[in-house]
């Protein structure tokens, strides 16, 4: 957020007060409150807010401690305070208990010290994390920092959050209310992101444009760890960081848990915080007043200053889980174009008819062929376009990792896009149109949203660069006052056709180049405008893209599915204007057609290989979408068919189960091996008349997991690699009685009898089948399998064990014999 | 008291896990480029068709024998070793999560005879390791919420089935979390289903100073 919008309590200047001071001191924070309170005879099970009203010269106990101690900001009692938490324990108007526990600290400490509203986390995610409406979370948070502001805090603190989305709301509650100083801190995990998965940088990148003042992270772990957190972020903050770790992580004890980092190795740390950008540095979990004070004389002592993380604005966008730095010099980023209706009539209906499942599958195929970015666009005629927008962004922050284009025409569907977006968006876009320029740069400039910067307005869509640039200049200006710099804007070649005025190409490239290389911003370009109306579109578009990033473009929207960068002559030459009328372009587009017309297709490289070996290479490389023209192929070359199923195959598939025994081939490769050779087995079946194959097939073995048991993927797989090897198999399926297994058994002559389960529950049906077989005197061979069967139990019972699919081949062959 | 309800549960994908769970082993499996690509073909496509998510509820405990735990709920767990686990423990967090009913579909489709079983093994593996995933990001959950508390769940978490704790307290797990509420249903020898669903119990002890 870059110019605050809205502002109740009147005194102001405390924003600037506490920059000042922390060019000259790093501000020591307090350490932790519910332990203390705990000591201090709070029983468990307890609200700690409730409790610590009602006690209050104890809370008060706790703050002056740590002031004692030496912290220049101690937090409110008021972590928990909020309404979702607080209607756990009864009737609690969370305004009031928020102003008593302010006012409580205030007048623990002396004026010197300065009190922070604390604002935890309420327990439930926010949508589309959780199930926590936006708004509701919002709104909660709002009635907290009134309660807050009505106590006389000087400024505030959001922390341990765990969710980015509740950090964001939070944050915008505390802003639409006051522009007091504002601190946000995240809690990682051990992988160094959130729960929900946000990274440090992503999370610093989101906050800071938001307005937070300083952001951080609390809790999580110890100091060394939460070091490393801090470096992540220190390159890319444009502000102060904030740390406030453990006192260590919590560590087993001779059957204790206990957090064992003493005061003075925590001290320690300061230095290396301060040198990495920390501003603001406290204790959390485990911490007392005796770490503060470790950290106050050690901050004395060795006279440690804090130093300020250098930038003054950064060039990136962000999500829940990722982020994109759009590094003019160095990157260059695609932003996939395909989630837009327009011209696209499956996507239209499936947006109206509410469903989402197109929009996922385009998000990851782009993803895949490279997109870095996704712009997202719901303008159908004749749906609701905040509507089904709210739902393509909440669907894509969860199953995305790619940060969003905000595409949309209309001022009020980009406010709400921007305000539930949990991360930095880029929206697309604000030109000088001026009532859409008078409205969208406030909002983005209070969600800290980049911008590609269209240089058109109410009266003209320019044609030449030069009044381009003259729009271009007129619209930063105006952004400039509402706190944007180039780095936060992206400024568009405004990409025309050369269909219908062939100079088109040459102004959006000098557009392009003034962009990277005289303004120093980035810039991008919608490509496929260029060739409309052309013949081989892609031939220009993918020609156009390589000659902008010449010129310097850092950012495309394109198809990534269709488009790539490639250059060619002919398509050159219409977009330099080279190529009056495009006549030597649509003579090559002809004539490369006749020829391509005119090509056969070139034989595959000749490979070392005889016909037979290639079908055996097949099988061991899980080729089954080959293998039946490579056995045709074979049989052609003169192969029989009984030769090429008992002397390539068969040996094929045994090399496929060694190299499985000794896991040189893991499960996925055994299966594509399998069904290769199923595939192959399939085509050859009609063709063989007589000999071993045959003879094996005669051998039937009956399948089945037992009842109760609904396990069948590894019956499943050992029926394929049984009918691999020459097997009848009867597969009857799950949950099989065992009266049914035995019906089965006596239409054949002394059967192998296969049975799996994967229960302890269920194993003791295996039993019942075998017991039922002895007891009607019925001949037949038992292997058992499954996850829990050991070989001891399946001895137990008489029958035979297999332990993995090759094994149970293995085994059905013995007792074939 | 109602389960908390988590959805959705948003994990990184356990990749080591899985290609583990297949039987890979570093330095020893060989698998070509083409191959890799295949199998990670479909763990993506795995991936997009799991939906985690997962119930969670805190139960104090009222008693402890050497052999038993008596719940605030009057719920008895009857365990030696989960007795042993939960030693210094006040209170139990039993979690629940499922991957959904698509993944589970997919996986029964292709393990059809006319189905792509090297398909439904790599699903098989996407689901299990990642509904497992879910279990462990609730314990963090937990672990978050609770350190300010000075609390924290014991290292290890128990499954009914597993040791002496029989299989039929699933149906005790899954009564207590409502876990019909995630559109798991249980049969009578105590399976969850969709396949890929999960209990666990894990202690909740105090940090000492």
């Amino acid at each position: 957020m870059y110019k605050k919008n809205k502002i109740s309590d009147k005194n102001n200047n405390n924003i600037m007060d506490i920059k000042k001071l922390i060019k000259r001191k790093l501000l020591i924070l307090d350490g932790a409150t519910g332990t203390q309170l705990q000591k201090l005879g709070m029983p468990q099970g307890v609200c700690p807010e409730i409790w610590a009203m009602e006690n209050p010269e104890l809370i008060q106990t706790v703050h002056k401690n740590y002031a004692d101690a030496g912290a220049d900001i101690v937090y409110t009692c008021t972590f928990g305070a909020n309404q979702i938490k607080l209607d756990q324990y009864g009737k609690y108007d969370a305004r009031i208990v928020n102003k008593k526990l302010a006012v409580l600290a205030r007048k623990a400490v002396p004026a010197n010290v300065l009190v922070a509203g604390d604002i935890g986390p309420t327990g439930k995610f926010v949508a589309p994390f959780g199930p926590l409406d936006f708004e509701a979370a919002v709104n909660i948070f709002k009635q907290q920092v009134k309660g807050l502001l009505d106590g006389g805090v000087d400024l505030f603190v959001i922390e341990t959050m765990m969710d980015i989305q509740e950090a964001r709301a939070a944050l915008i509650a505390v802003r639409e209310l006051t522009d007091k100083f504002t601190l946000v801190t995240m809690t990682y995990e051990n992988d160094a992101r959130t729960l929900n998965g946000t990274d440090p940088v992503s999370a610093l990148i989101t906050l800071q444009s938001l307005g937070a003042d300083a952001v951080g992270s609390n809790c999580s772990c110890g100091p060394k760890q939460m070091l490393e957190i801090i470096k992540t972020m220190k390159p890319y903050a444009k502000v102060p960081l904030v740390a406030k770790p453990n006192a260590g992580m919590p560590q087993l004890i001779n059957g204790q848990t206990v957090f064992s980092m003493q005061s003075k190795e925590f001290a320690g740390f300061a230095a290396k915080f301060s040198a990495n950008g920390v501003s603001f540095l406290g204790g959390c979990c485990g911490t007392n007043p005796e770490h503060i004070q470790a950290l106050k004389t050690k901050i004395t002592k060795n006279k440690i200053k804090p130093i300020a993380c250098a930038r003054k604005s950064i060039s990136a966008v962000s999500c829940a889980r990722s982020h994109l730095l759009l590094d003019l010099a160095k990157s260059f980023s695609i932003v996939g174009e395909c989630i837009n209706p327009t011209g696209k009539k499956v996507l239209q209906e499936e947006l109206r008819a509410g469903k989402m499942g197109l929009v996922r599958a385009l998000a990851k195929q782009q993803q895949e062929q490279g997109a870095k970015m996704l712009d997202v666009n719901a303008g159908v005629a004749g749906i609701d376009e905040k509507k089904t927008l709210t739902q393509m962004i909440n669907l894509l922050s969860v199953s995305s990792e790619l940060c969003l284009v905000i595409d949309s025409s209309t001022v009020e569907v980009i406010e709400n896009a921007l305000r539930i977006y949990p991360g930095r968006a880029l929206i697309n876009s604000i030109s000088a149109e001026q009532h859409k320029l008078d409205k969208l740069l406030p909002i983005a400039a209070k969600y800290g949203a980049m911008f590609i910067l269209l240089p058109l307005n109410d009266r003209e869509v320019p044609e030449k660069f030069v009044r381009r640039r003259e729009i271009a200049l007129q619209i930063f200006k105006q952004a400039q006052k509402h706190g944007f710099t180039k780095d936060d804007l992206v400024i568009d070649g405004l990409c025309m056709t050369i269909s219908s005025h062939q100079g088109a190409g040459i102004e959006t490239m000098k557009t392009i180049e003034w962009a990277a290389k005289v303004f120093k911003a980035n810039s991008i370009c919608g490509l496929s405008n260029i060739s409309f109306g052309m013949p081989r579109r892609l031939l220009i578009n993918s020609t156009f893209m390589a000659i902008l990033r010449k010129k310097g473009m850092s950012m495309v929207i394109s198809n990534p599915l269709h488009e790539t960068e490639k250059y060619n002559k002919p398509a050159e030459n219409i977009l330099l204007d080279k190529d009056k009328n495009a006549t030597k372009y649509i003579k090559y587009c002809h004539d490369s057609e006749l020829k391509l017309k005119g090509l056969k297709l070139k034989p595959k490289a000749i490979e070392n290989l005889s016909p037979k070996q290639k079908v055996a290479a097949a099988i061991i490389e899980g080729n089954k979408e080959e293998i039946k023209d490579l056995a045709k192929a074979a049989i052609l070359a003169g192969c029989k068919p009984q030769e090429l199923v008992q002397k390539i195959m068969i040996p094929a598939i045994n090399q496929v189960g060694d190299l499985f025994d000794k896991k040189q081939f893991f499960l996925p490769q055994l299966i594509a091996s399998a069904q290769a050779m199923k595939t192959g087995f399939e085509y050859l079946e009609p063709l063989l008349k007589n000999g071993q194959a045959e003879t094996a097939k005669k051998n039937v073995i009956i399948l089945a997991t037992v009842q109760g048991d609904i396990h069948d993927i590894g019956k499943n797989i050992v029926a394929l690699l049984l009918k691999n090897h020459g097997f009848s198999v009867i597969d009857l399926g799950k949950d099989v009685s065992a009266e049914k297994i035995i019906k089965q058994i006596k239409k054949h002559k002394n059967p192998i009898v296969g049975l799996s389960a994967l229960m302890t529950t269920t194993m003791v049906n295996m039993k019942q089948v075998i017991d039922l077989a002895n007891k009607q005197g019925i001949s037949c061979r038992f292997i058992l399998g499954g996850a829990v069967i050991t070989r001891g139990y399946a001895d137990s019972l008489g029958a035979a064990y297999a332990g993995d699919g090759v094994e149970a081949v293995r085994v059905a062959k013995s007792l074939s014999k | 008291m109602l389960a908390e309800k988590f959805e959705p549960i948003i994990v990184e994908l356990p990749l080591l896990q899985i290609y583990s769970r297949l039987g890979y082993v570093n330095n020893k499996t060989h698998l070509s480029d083409k191959q890799r690509k295949q199998i990670n073909a479909y763990i993506s496509q795995a991936e997009a068709l799991i939906e985690l998510k997962g119930l969670a509820i805190i139960v104090g405990i009222n008693k402890v024998t050497e052999s038993e735990i008596t719940l605030f709920n009057n719920l008895i767990l009857k365990s030696d070793l989960l007795v042993k686990l939960l030693l210094n423990s006040s209170q139990v967090l039993f979690m629940g999560a499922t991957s959904g009913e698509t993944i589970t579909k997919a996986i029964s489709e292709n393990s059809a005879p006319e189905g792509d079983m090297t398909q439904a093994v790599v699903f098989d593996a996407v689901a299990s390791e990642m509904t497992d995933a879910a279990l462990d990001w609730m314990v963090h959950y937990y672990n978050n919420t609770m350190r300010r508390q000075n609390k924290a769940l014991t290292k290890r978490r128990f499954s009914a089935g597993y040791g002496d704790f029989a299989i039929e307290n699933q149906k005790l797990i899954y009564d207590i979390l409502n876990m019909d509420q995630l559109g798991v249903k249980i049969t009578d020898s105590f399976l969850l289903v969709p396949e890929k669903s999960v209990t666990a119990i894990a202690g909740i002890e105090q940090i000492t100073d």
